[in-house]
């Protein structure tokens, strides 16, 4: 019979004192311990010591020298799955950098190396170097790197963020930027729009303030405009031959195709169904956040790589998924959230096209130049960033009076705060606890909204204290126009009917978590389509993932 | 000078530029009835002052100059990471070498006074190849304390908790009576039955520790260069009594990664 194999995650003292339990009990083990050593010499909790066996651990030693045991420390477990009582976990062993048996222990490296940190072994009395012998009863060197500082890991795309700033700080933009398009093509656009987490994560933060990273991001791209430069993407010689479709413009799709392109395939057509590229960065986000001309500037040179953009190619309309899968021999979805939701309260179905119009079609009309002249007032529902780009929208468009409608307070609007600070100083007026009851109108077109104040009660299951009408408060407010921005969500249409893509319950696809592949070999899906709405920098996220994806599967086949 | 943000010590270089870059904007009127951008960008100056704000926070920088200096030629940073998958029939969920501990409340002046410590830096400078080698010393002033306060951080952990933290500040008490003549330690927390039954017995023939049934309230440094005051409450009365050290029990704190995978698998953390 085949020994047992256990997973000890933890090499403390409880990790290690368990894995002599069970190896002693017969089975396989294996500890992983995510430092570079085994912790176990520590004072016991659970016995009372004489000071002369205080630090002596013997259990350390049995599991160093047991057969049976298996240490992997400076260890990161990447995944784990369970099927059929059997555990299958991903395990990434980092390279300690150091060849421990050529090593003769004489501390130059340690000498020289100029790194100054904190102790972490020492609770941070003392401090080391990135070079330590860690595991000094073992006498091992290591060298210590962290996978990436906290705004890179923080970042969905890994953007190098210390390089490229470090680089604008030596006034070296332009190679910021190309250290910035090594990852994402689009650092101007990005730059403008990104509610940068990395910053939220930055550890400026507890000295003063964040670093201003998206801020630079955009310098570096703004220095490489104001002198004319045109740079060229460049493509590697050896070229790939298979034909490659993209469906949508958008920030996934976009650099989807700009990495593939760059790996070498030269036959990558993308769908858009709209006149424009650039998906939402075009049609969702507001002229005065990021101008028109600069992010068709970063979509022209990604299509200059070779790659060819298909305007006013709706897929499911213009051509079937079927036939885009028989013609290309990848095909990836980046289709974005385009449809708005619903109110769902009274006379919103009485009234829709009639002054009713959802935010997503809202902002898309105004960038297409297709909405009329505005006409009285305007009510936006909604806290989420599109609801203030829909209200500072209309401010701009001239609106008697704009008003956004919240049925929670200010602390609890999901908007950027600094969207919502520009939103009241511009003039916008946000009517907090407010939620709407009934669209009134004269039978033709929209008259106005009857409200109805609200108070916040106990939290619900998001952790936010779900507001509660107050009875007997409803007001009413005139107005022509009435902007619901509750939430986007996808319009799977075009998949067309029968389709072999698994959809999920929230109308999105579940894809591999490495290679961005739905459940059809071949096809494969990033950005909002996988994600629900979200931030554009994760959408470029999802579709760097799937050119790995693509690639890879292109490659084995 | 020196000051403090979120109980850390914070020296304000006059090279390094703090605060952080506002972004220039159009004004208000300027924006009305067109879709002009607001925000203009920073110029060169102030991108450059923001960004030699950042930290670049780091361990190893890839300077190579260990690799260099290297005689034997030990160091490789050519060795690839591993990435491989196994499979096992049973896993075993433990807390790591994660030092984190749960929150302790600010009222026991720790973050506050440097010779407030946890008792996790006092296992290290317990330890004879610990930073002080072994040496008891007050990291405010490096004298050697005469009376040493060990007070419980989380008084309602849980009997668990009690336990194990209790027998480590009797086994810490033990080893820094055996190091500094005459020292006077106090151990002061809530007293969990497990603890009576196994071990109250044989800490109480311990010279050197006394074990108040109690809980710590407030460390506070009524003067400058003083003495610590602890407050804490016993039988239902208020108490104070200084210290020149106060070392803080605490309880491990489990990290996220290893609560979503114990989540996950349905386990429990050991």
């Amino acid at each position: 019979m085949e020994e047992k194999k256990v997973l000890i995650v933890g090499g403390g003292i409880e990790g290690v004192r368990t894995a002599v339990k069970k190896a002693e009990a017969g089975a396989n083990v294996t500890i992983i311990e995510k430092f570079p050593t085994l912790g176990a010499q520590r004072i016991p909790r659970d016995r009372i010591i004489t000071p002369d066996n205080a630090f002596e651990n013997p259990d350390l030693d049995k599991v160093r020298n047991n057969p049976k045991v298996e240490v992997m420390t400076y260890s990161d477990i990447k995944r784990v799955t369970q099927n059929d009582g059997k555990v299958n976990a991903k395990i990434k062993k980092k390279s300690i950098r150091v060849d421990n048996s050529k090593c003769n222990d004489c501390k130059a490296c340690i000498k020289v190396c100029p790194v100054n940190m904190y102790d972490d072994f020492d609770e941070g009395f003392t401090f080391r170097t990135a070079v330590d012998y860690f595991n000094s009863t073992a006498g091992e060197y290591n060298i210590f790197k962290e996978d990436m500082p906290v705004c890179q890991r923080t970042c969905p795309v890994n953007l190098d963020i210390r390089t490229y700033v470090g680089q604008i700080a030596d006034g070296k933009a332009l190679n910021a930027l190309e250290t910035i398009r090594d990852r994402l093509p689009l650092p101007g656009s990005i730059g403008r729009v990104c509610p940068h987490p990395c910053e939220t994560a930055c550890n400026r933060q507890y000295l003063d303030e964040p670093i201003s990273i998206c801020f630079l991001k955009r310098y570096a791209a703004d220095v490489e405009l104001a002198q004319n430069i045109e740079p060229a993407y460049k493509t590697p010689e050896k070229k790939h031959p298979e034909k490659i479709a993209i469906i949508g413009a958008g920030p996934a799709g976009l650099t989807c195709a700009y990495d593939l392109a760059r790996k070498g395939y030269q036959h990558i057509t993308i769908f858009e169904a709209l006149p424009v590229p650039g998906g939402y960065l075009w049609v969702g986000i507001p002229e005065y956040r990021l101008p028109k001309k600069l992010l068709k500037r970063e979509v022209d040179l990604i299509a200059a790589m070779g790659v060819e953009i298909k305007y006013n190619a709706r897929v499911g309309k213009d051509i079937t998924m079927d036939q885009l899968r028989k013609d290309f021999d990848a095909v990836f979805i980046g289709a974005g959230c385009h449809r708005g939701l619903k109110l769902q309260c009274p006379g919103e179905d009485d009234y829709q096209g009639k002054g009713i119009v959802d935010c997503v079609t809202f902002l898309r009309k105004q960038a297409l130049g297709e909405l009329p002249k505005p006409n009285g007032k305007l009510i936006v529902i909604g806290g989420g960033n599109a609801a203030i780009d829909s209200a500072r929208v209309g401010w701009r468009m001239g609106f008697d009076e704009v008003y956004i409608l919240y049925r929670r307070t200010k602390k609890e609007m999901p908007a950027n705060p600094w969207e919502i600070d520009a939103a009241e100083h511009e003039g916008v007026i946000l009517q907090y606890l407010a939620a709407p009851v009934e669209i009134l109108g004269d039978g033709n077109k929209v008259t106005g909204m009857k409200c109805i104040k609200m108070e916040l009660g106990e939290p619900d299951a998001s952790g936010r204290r779900r507001p509660v009408p107050m009875e007997g408060s409803e007001y009413t407010i005139d107005a022509g126009t009435i902007v619901p921005a509750l939430s986007q969500g996808t319009d799977l249409s075009f998949l067309g009917e029968n389709s072999d893509i698994a959809v999920n319950r929230w109308n999105t696809f579940d894809v591999d978590e490495e290679t961005g592949m739905t459940n059809v070999p071949g096809v494969f899906a990033g950005g909002d389509v996988v994600t629900g709405a979200d931030i554009a920098i994760r959408a470029v996220a999802g579709g760097k993932r799937a050119a790995l994806g693509i690639d890879q599967y292109l490659r084995s086949r | 000078m020196i000051y403090e943000k979120n109980k850390r010590y914070i020296i304000p270089f006059d090279d390094v530029p703090t605060g952080r870059a506002n972004m220039p904007e159009i004004s208000v009127d300027e924006r009305k009835g067109n879709f002009t951008e607001v925000e203009t960008g920073f110029p060169e100056d102030v991108a450059l002052t923001e960004a030699k704000r950042c930290l670049s926070c780091r361990r190893c920088l890839g300077c190579a100059l260990c690799w260099a200096e290297c005689k034997p030629e030990a160091i490789d940073f050519s060795i690839p990471h591993q990435e491989m998958e196994l499979s096992f029939d049973e896993v075993v969920i433990t807390s790591g070498q994660d030092n984190a501990f749960e929150r302790i409340s600010p009222q026991l002046g720790y973050g506050n006074y440097a010779d407030v410590i946890t008792d996790l830096h006092f296992e290290r400078m317990l330890s004879p190849t610990g930073p002080t080698d072994g040496l008891v010393v007050s990291p405010r002033d490096g004298e050697v304390p005469k009376k040493v306060a060990i007070i419980q951080g989380n008084v309602k952990g849980g009997d668990d908790h009690l336990l194990s933290s209790l027998v480590l500040g009797v086994n810490e008490a033990i080893l820094a009576v055996n190091k500094v003549d005459d020292l006077a330690i106090s151990l002061i927390s809530p007293v969990c039955q497990a603890f009576k039954d196994r071990f109250s017995g044989e800490a109480a023939k311990l010279k050197g520790l006394t074990i108040i049934e109690g809980a710590p309230e407030s460390v506070e440094r009524p003067q400058e260069g003083g003495a610590l005051t602890l407050t804490y409450s016993q039988d239902g009365g208020s108490k104070k009594e200084d210290f020149d050290m106060v070392v803080v029990l605490t309880k491990p704190k489990i990290s996220p990664e290893v609560a979503a995978m114990a989540k996950k698998l349905k386990q429990d953390v050991i």
